[in-house]
C-alpha cells in the first residue's frame, strides 16, 4: 500500500497587476506533478533552484494552497489542512537550521511545542518526553534549558529532527536538510537520519539538489524541472542509466574526486553539454516544458515526447 | 620532560577556556536594555530623575486632598509663593504647588493609560495584520489610512465638547482612538518580516493555532521593538495632553493637569507677572519628555546591535 500519492498536482501563484489587481498570469511553480511513495523508503525529489521542489514538499505538508490536484495519505484526501489528525503523521523538517528555530524559546519550549498541541501531558512526562527525543538525537539533556543560538548548526538541525519526531509521525518531508550545514557535519547528519529511519520505521521524501547526497540517501527519486518531472527511476536506473537529457547532465555534473580522471571528465562533461545544446528541442516542448512520463521499466519513467 | 610540560599546561588552558565559554551566556534582552541605560549616564539619570518625580508625585497626591487643592479662596488669589503657598496661588486662590502635584499625576497617569492602550490596541492590530497578510492585510491597512486621514485634534476637540463630564480616563480614551495608527503600522511591518521565518511555518507544521503562532511565537520575538516604541510613545502622549489642555481641550479645570496649568499663561499679566503659576508646569513638561526620550533612545540602541554602546 502507498503511503503517499500525490495526483496531477498543482500550484500556481497569481502575478497580479494592471486595473484592480487583476490575476494576468500565474507562475506555474508546480505544474502536474504525480508520484507516489511507498511505506519505509526515502523518496527524493531533486532539482535546480526554482524547479518546484520545494513548494511540492510544501503542498503536501499543507502550507501552500494546492491550485489543483489531490493528495492522499494512506487513504484519506488531504486538502487544506484541516485534517489535524493526519497532518500529526506528515512533518518537515527545514532548511534553514537558523531560522527554523524560534530564538526566543528554550529548547524545551521548542520540541515540546508539538506534545503540548496534540497530547496533554502533566510538566513532568513533557520534561521525560522531550530528554528522550534529545537523547534520540545525541544531544544532552541539559540542552533542555538553552536557547538555540547556544548550538552549533549540526546541533541545530538535530533539534528540529527531535521536534519532528516527538508526534512519531509515518512521514517526514526534509527539505534540504543538511544544505546549510558543513560538508563535515552533512555526513553525520545524514546518517543519523538513516539510522532513525531504521529505528522508527519512518518514510522520507528529501527533497535536495544535492546528487551525491541523494546518491548515499535515497532509494527512489524523481528529477523535476521548471515544475515538471522530468524523469523517475530507482537510485539505481537514474544514476547509470539516465534517459533524459536533462538527467544525464546533472549526473555528469557529479564531481569526480579523483584527479586523474580530470581529463575524461571534462571531455565527457562538453561532450553532454553539446548533446544537450543540440537536442534540447527533442526533449521539451516549446514552452521549455518537459512532456508528459513514459514508463520504460516498472520503475522507470521518462518525459519523452510521442515519437511517430 | 619539558616539552610533556608545556603540553600539559596547553591542555590546561584549553579546558579553562572551555569552561569560560560554557559559563559565559549570552545576556537576555532586559540584561541588554539594562546595560545600556547604564553605560548611558545621560539616560541613567533620565531614568532616574523620571522615577523620582513619578514616585513623589504619586506618593504625595495620595495625602494631599483634591478638593481642599481646588477649593476657590477669594481672599487668596493670585499671591506669590509663600510659606503657605509654596509655588502662590491662581486666580482662584487655588494653591499651585498642590494643582502642580495632582496636575504631574494626572498628566503622567493620561500618558501611561494613552500609551498603554493605543499600545496594546495597536500591537495586536498590526501584528494580526501582518501574519495574516493578503486581503486581511489590505482590508484592516485601508482601516488604518481611514483614521490617519481625519484631523484627529479637531475630532478630539469636539468629543471634549461634546461629552459632558470627562476624567482622565474617558479622556485617555478618546486620545487612544486616534493614536494607534503609528504603532500598528510600525509591527505590522514587522510581523510581516516575521511570518516569512521558517519557525512561524514551522509550528504551523506542528499543529499550532494562528493565535497560538501570533502571541506565542511571533510577538515575542518583536518585544524589543515594542518597548522602545512604546517608550518613546511614552514621552509623545505626555507632550500631546498638556498641549490639548493648553488650548483649553484637555481636562477642565477641576482636574488639575500640566497644561490647564500651562494655559494660564495664555492670561498676559500671568504671563508677565505671575511666573509661579506656569513656569514650573512649563519645566516639569520640559523636563520629564525629554527624560523619557532619553531613556527611549538608549532601549532604541539597545535592541539593534549595531547601534549598541554597551
Amino acid at each position: 500500500m502507498t503511503l503517499l500519492k500525490v495526483e496531477d498536482l498543482k500550484v500556481h501563484f497569481p502575478i497580479r497587476g494592471g486595473i484592480l489587481n487583476r490575476k494576468i498570469d500565474a507562475i506555474r511553480a508546480v505544474d502536474g506533478v504525480n508520484f507516489e511513495i511507498e511505506p519505509g523508503e526515502t523518496y527524493g525529489l531533486v532539482g535546480e533552484s526554482g524547479s518546484g521542489k520545494t513548494t511540492t514538499g510544501k503542498a503536501v505538508m499543507g502550507l501552500n494552497n494546492i491550485t489543483n490536484g489531490e493528495i492522499y495519505f494512506g487513504d484519506e484526501l488531504l486538502n487544506k489542512g484541516n485534517k489535524v489528525n493526519i497532518r500529526k503523521d506528515i512533518q518537515m523538517i527545514f532548511q534553514d537550521p537558523y531560522s527554523s528555530l524560534n530564538p526566543r524559546k528554550r529548547v524545551i519550549d521548542i520540541i515540546a511545542e508539538p506534545l503540548r498541541n496534540y497530547e496533554n501531558l502533566s510538566k513532568d512526562e513533557e520534561k521525560k518526553r522531550v530528554k528522550d527525543l534529545l537523547e534520540k538525537v545525541g544531544l544532552t539533556a541539559e540542552s533542555m534549558l538553552k536557547y538555540p543560538h547556544e548550538f552549533s548548526g549540526g546541533q541545530r538541525q538535530r533539534i528540529g529532527v527531535a521536534r519532528a519526531i516527538a508526534l512519531e509521525p509515518k512521514l517526514i518531508i526534509m527539505d534540504e536538510p543538511v544544505s546549510a550545514l558543513d560538508v563535515s557535519v552533512q555526513a553525520q547528519v545524514l546518517n543519523f537520519m538513516q539510522d532513525l529511519q531504521k529505528e522508527l520505521n519512518l518514510t522520507y521524501l528529501f527533497i535536495s539538489h544535492d546528487l551525491s547526497v541523494v546518491k548515499h540517501m535515497c532509494d527512489r527519486i524523481g528529477i523535476m524541472y521548471n515544475g515538471r518531472y522530468v524523469e523517475e527511476g530507482t537510485t539505481k536506473e537514474i544514476f547509470n542509466d539516465p534517459q533524459h537529457i536533462y538527467t544525464k547532465r546533472l549526473v555528469a555534473a557529479i564531481p569526480d574526486i579523483d584527479p586523474k580522471n580530470r581529463k575524461e571528465n571534462t571531455n565527457f562533461r562538453e561532450q553532454v553539454k553539446e548533446e544537450y545544446t543540440n537536442s534540447y528541442y527533442d526533449y521539451f516542448d516549446e514552452d521549455g516544458l518537459a512532456y508528459q512520463l513514459k514508463p520504460i521499466t516498472d520503475t522507470h519513467r521518462v518525459a519523452l515526447p510521442e515519437r511517430g | 620532560m619539558s616539552e610533556n610540560h608545556s603540553h600539559k599546561d596547553i591542555e590546561q588552558q584549553v579546558s579553562e577556556q572551555q569552561k569560560e565559554q560554557e559559563v559565559q551566556k549570552s545576556p537576555s534582552g532586559l540584561r541588554i536594555f539594562w546595560r545600556e541605560i547604564l553605560k548611558d549616564k545621560l539616560a541613567l539619570i533620565s531614568l532616574i530623575f523620571f522615577v523620582l518625580v513619578s514616585m513623589i508625585v504619586f506618593g504625595i497626591s495620595l495625602i494631599l486632598d483634591l478638593d481642599e487643592v481646588v477649593k476657590i479662596d477669594p481672599f487668596a488669589i493670585h499671591q506669590p509663593p509663600s510659606d503657605e503657598f509654596l509655588l502662590g496661588t491662581d486666580k482662584g486662590g487655588r494653591d499651585v504647588f498642590g494643582q502642580l502635584i495632582i496636575g504631574t499625576r494626572n498628566s503622567l497617569a493620561i500618558g501611561f493609560l494613552v500609551t498603554l492602550i493605543s499600545g496594546a490596541f495597536g500591537i495586536i492590530f498590526g501584528v494580526v495584520s501582518g501574519y495574516f497578510g493578503g486581503h486581511i492585510d489590505n482590508f484592516l491597512m485601508r482601516i488604518v489610512d481611514f483614521f490617519m486621514v481625519l484631523p484627529f485634534i479637531m475630532i478630539i476637540i469636539v468629543f471634549v465638547t461634546i461629552v459632558p463630564r470627562y476624567s482622565v480616563w474617558t479622556f485617555s480614551l478618546i486620545m487612544s482612538a486616534f493614536i494607534w495608527m503609528g504603532i500598528a503600522r510600525l509591527i505590522r511591518s514587522k510581523a510581516l518580516q516575521e511570518r516569512e521565518l521558517d519557525y512561524a511555518q514551522a509550528s504551523r507544521t506542528l499543529g499550532s493555532s494562528h493565535t497560538s503562532i501570533i502571541f506565542k511565537q511571533v510577538l515575542p520575538n518583536i518585544t524589543s521593538l515594542v518597548v522602545v516604541t512604546m517608550t518613546l510613545n511614552l514621552a509623545a502622549n505626555i507632550g500631546i495632553e498638556s498641549g490639548l489642555s493648553f488650548l483649553g481641550f484637555g481636562l477642565p479645570e477641576d482636574t488639575p493637569s500640566l497644561g490647564t496649568l500651562m494655559s494660564y499663561a495664555t492670561n498676559p499679566t500671568t504671563l508677565e507677572e505671575r511666573w509661579w503659576i506656569w513656569a514650573p508646569a512649563a519645566a516639569l513638561i520640559l523636563v520629564l519628555m525629554l527624560a523619557v526620550r532619553n531613556v527611549g533612545e538608549a532601549l532604541k540602541r539597545a535592541a539593534d546591535a549595531r547601534q549598541r554602546r554597551a
